[in-house]
């Protein structure tokens, strides 16, 4: 006998809900049949769920039948989205490889000036092209030149790749409510789903082995704020001078490409510096799917229980940070005293 | 009026809310602002609007915040689509344009100058002022080469690479009627150009004006709140409230016969003296020239005369322009049109 009998007894269901079958039986089912039929008192009176309406009526399913639905059915379209998916992701698993690739081949003894010929081009500052020498050849000096290497090879493909879609959008938002309505809630859901749980889907579509996997990951977690912040620094252009732009004839395009995008380029930058931290935040997590770098120093040091790897790794990887944080945030200042108003 | 009319304005009416045109059925049938707001939910913006702008001449309409001037003058250019009604330039019916000739109309015809200057803050001074060609693809020697010429002439000679924010705000409004002028237009549409600015800057600006009107001769389209700037500035002075005109002429015209409790208000609060001019208050009759004293210029004001008779009012003067005799002052008459309009017990204001 169970609690919601009455149910069905009561609307007369009784002959839909059928025999009751013989299934598996489960651990608690078990413990219940120890402990007998307990006299059921109104304070034990269970959630009407699934799994309890199953017990008075076995035509009802349970929350399992739901769970492997959901993946039934997933797995059922699988073989179909790949087929869309797969082409079209390609060239991420190409650029990834091939930046894995240039970053470990080109020598060290190159890529360290480059590197901080870059920094000083972005920065104009020697301080902190000091402070970014000293962190790379610190790194380097500790082993951990290649798979600091590996890291930023990875950062740099999906920031850039998250710019050349995130900007476009953000525009396409910008300029339409209908579309920014509907990409916020997807905004927000990116933003507040766990890491984790954008690796499971991806696992299943693609091959573990293929650098896409990360990539895909990695970008759809850091793609949000440029998104956002392009939206809302071409939302914040001064009404004023667009009104101008009006006046002066300008069209559309001449609108965004010489006022409105040199105008939002402050906030464009900011959601760049964001977007860069947070692909550096998932590329640490998605060394689960094997991507590499110093993520899989810190895995390591997790599964394994090296204490001082998964530190020094970590150590690493703030490092890194530091510097990605710095010279964005220096190239940010640098477009925003050339046009305050 | 012998002038060519450049731009007319008839039966314009701007209803803001979300169906504008039953709107416009019952204020066409009489519903007034207040209780198109309250009955549904619609503002009246612009009621019923008719002016012409005469070639060459400087048109000032003025009112208080809230009258409808900014939204007239984005009328002029359509940066505010009108409900009902008729824009002419030159002619042509603004209203047929499509979005093509709209833009070349903005581009070629039309140029504004804003309150808030609305320059580009990333361009230099001299890119700002070179604008209005850039956008129309002129090539950018030419273009800069403009809007330098023009920079000069707005007395900005040493800024041109500077950007706007290093500039005081009179020096960033020079830009902007430097950028209106460099587009070579025929109208220049200003939309509170000199409030924002000090008093003394907006003196300048204000002769500034002038100067480059006697010299361009553009049809000038002004709007502020502020009569003293209005008649310095008025040949044909339009006044507006709550989105209709109250009155509109000649400023002196508006000064002596106002119509309306609001505008004889609004002048209670001017130095007549200094605003009235000679030929306002002279008389035609030229038989008694004889006994006058002097000569004064027809566009003289009162206080020069109360200074030159030293106050004394048995005393007439001929009025004259270049040259010719146009009629006699009376100091008598003077004084007497010194009386204020009355009624600043009796105005909107005692009122209260």
């Amino acid at each position: 006998m169970a609690t919601y009998d009455f149910i069905f007894d009561g609307l007369g269901l009784r002959e839909w809900c059928g025999e009751e079958t013989k299934t598996t039986m489960s651990m608690s089912d078990l413990l219940a049949q120890r402990k007998g039929a307990a006299e059921s008192s109104i304070w034990e009176l269970p959630f009407p769920s699934l799994d309890n309406l199953n017990d008075a009526c076995p035509a009802i399913m349970q929350t399992r039948n739901l769970t492997s639905g959901l993946e039934q059915g997933f797995l059922g379209i699988r073989d179909s989205l790949r087929v869309v998916i797969d082409p079209i992701t390609q060239p991420l698993s190409w650029f990834l490889s091939g930046a894995l690739e240039l970053f470990q081949t080109v020598p060290w003894f190159i890529m360290i000036p480059l590197m901080l010929a870059v920094v000083f081009l972005a920065s104009k500052s020697w301080k902190l092209v000091a402070l970014v020498a000293s962190f790379i050849l610190f790194l380097a000096f500790i082993d951990h030149y290649d798979y600091s290497m590996q890291t930023l090879a990875i950062i740099f493909v999906c920031s850039v790749l998250c710019v050349l879609l995130g900007v476009p959008i953000g525009i396409a938002m910008s300029r339409s409510n209908a579309l920014q309505r509907g990409i916020i809630p997807v905004l927000d859901m990116l933003q507040t789903l766990p890491p984790f749980v954008y690796l499971i889907p991806l696992i299943f579509l693609f091959s573990v082995t293929e650098p896409k996997l990360y990539g895909i990951a990695i970008i759809l977690y850091a793609i949000v704020p440029v998104v956002r912040l392009t939206d809302l620094g071409i939302r914040l252009v001064d009404k004023d001078v667009i009104e101008a732009a009006d006046a002066f004839g300008m069209t559309d395009r001449q609108k965004l490409y010489k006022v409105q995008i040199p105008l939002a380029l402050p906030n464009i930058m900011a959601g760049v510096n964001q977007t860069i931290m947070m692909s550096l935040a998932m590329v640490v997590i998605a060394s689960l799917v094997s991507a590499p770098g110093l993520g899989v120093l810190v895995l390591r040091g997790i599964r394994n229980l090296e204490l001082g790897v998964g530190l020094v790794a970590g150590l690493g990887i703030v490092l890194l940070a530091i510097i990605l944080d710095r010279v964005t945030k220096a190239a940010l200042a640098r477009v925003n005293t050339s046009q305050q108003q | 009026m012998s002038k060519q009319i450049k731009v007319s304005i008839q039966h314009l009416y701007k209803i803001f809310g979300d169906d504008p045109q039953s709107a416009l059925k019952q204020v066409e049938a009489g519903m007034g602002k207040t209780e198109l707001l309250d009955q549904y939910n619609h503002v009246l913006g612009l009621q019923d609007i008719n002016v012409e702008m005469a070639d060459g001449e400087i048109t000032v309409i003025m009112g208080l915040s809230g009258s409808g001037k900014s939204t007239l003058i984005r009328h002029l250019n359509r940066l505010i689509e009108p409900t009902a009604g008729q824009i002419m330039v030159d002619g042509d019916d603004v209203m047929s344009f499509g979005p093509e000739a709209l833009r070349k109309l903005r581009r070629e015809r039309m140029s504004m100058v804003f309150q808030k200057f609305a320059l580009l803050p990333h361009r230099t001074v001299l890119e700002n002022a070179a604008t209005p060609l850039l956008v129309r693809g002129f090539n950018k020697q030419e273009a800069l080469s403009e809007g330098r010429k023009w920079l000069d002439r707005v007395g900005l000679q040493g800024n041109h690479n500077q950007h706007p924010h290093q500039l005081s705000g009179g020096m960033q409004q020079r830009v902007g009627i430097a950028r209106a002028l460099t587009s070579n237009s025929d109208i220049m549409l200003m939309d509170e150009a000199f409030s924002a600015l000090d008093p003394l800057i907006r003196t300048d600006m204000q002769d500034l004006l002038l100067e480059l009107q006697t010299e361009l001769n553009k049809t000038i389209v002004f709007i502020t709140h502020d009569l003293d700037e209005a008649l310095k500035l008025a040949d044909h002075l339009v006044i507006l409230k709550d989105g209709y005109i109250v009155q509109q002429g000649e400023p002196q015209e508006i000064l002596l016969n106002p119509n309306d409790p609001y505008i004889i208000d609004f002048i209670s609060d001017i130095n007549r003296a200094r605003v009235l001019r000679v030929r306002s208050v002279m008389d035609r009759d030229t038989s008694d020239s004889e006994t006058c004293v002097a000569e004064v210029d027809a566009d003289s004001n009162l206080e020069s005369l109360i200074a030159l008779s030293n106050g004394d009012t048995s005393l007439s003067y001929r009025v004259v322009k270049d040259g010719e005799l146009l009629g006699v002052l009376h100091m008598q008459n003077l004084v007497r049109a010194l009386v204020p309009t009355g009624a600043a017990e009796d105005g909107v204001r005692g009122k209260q």
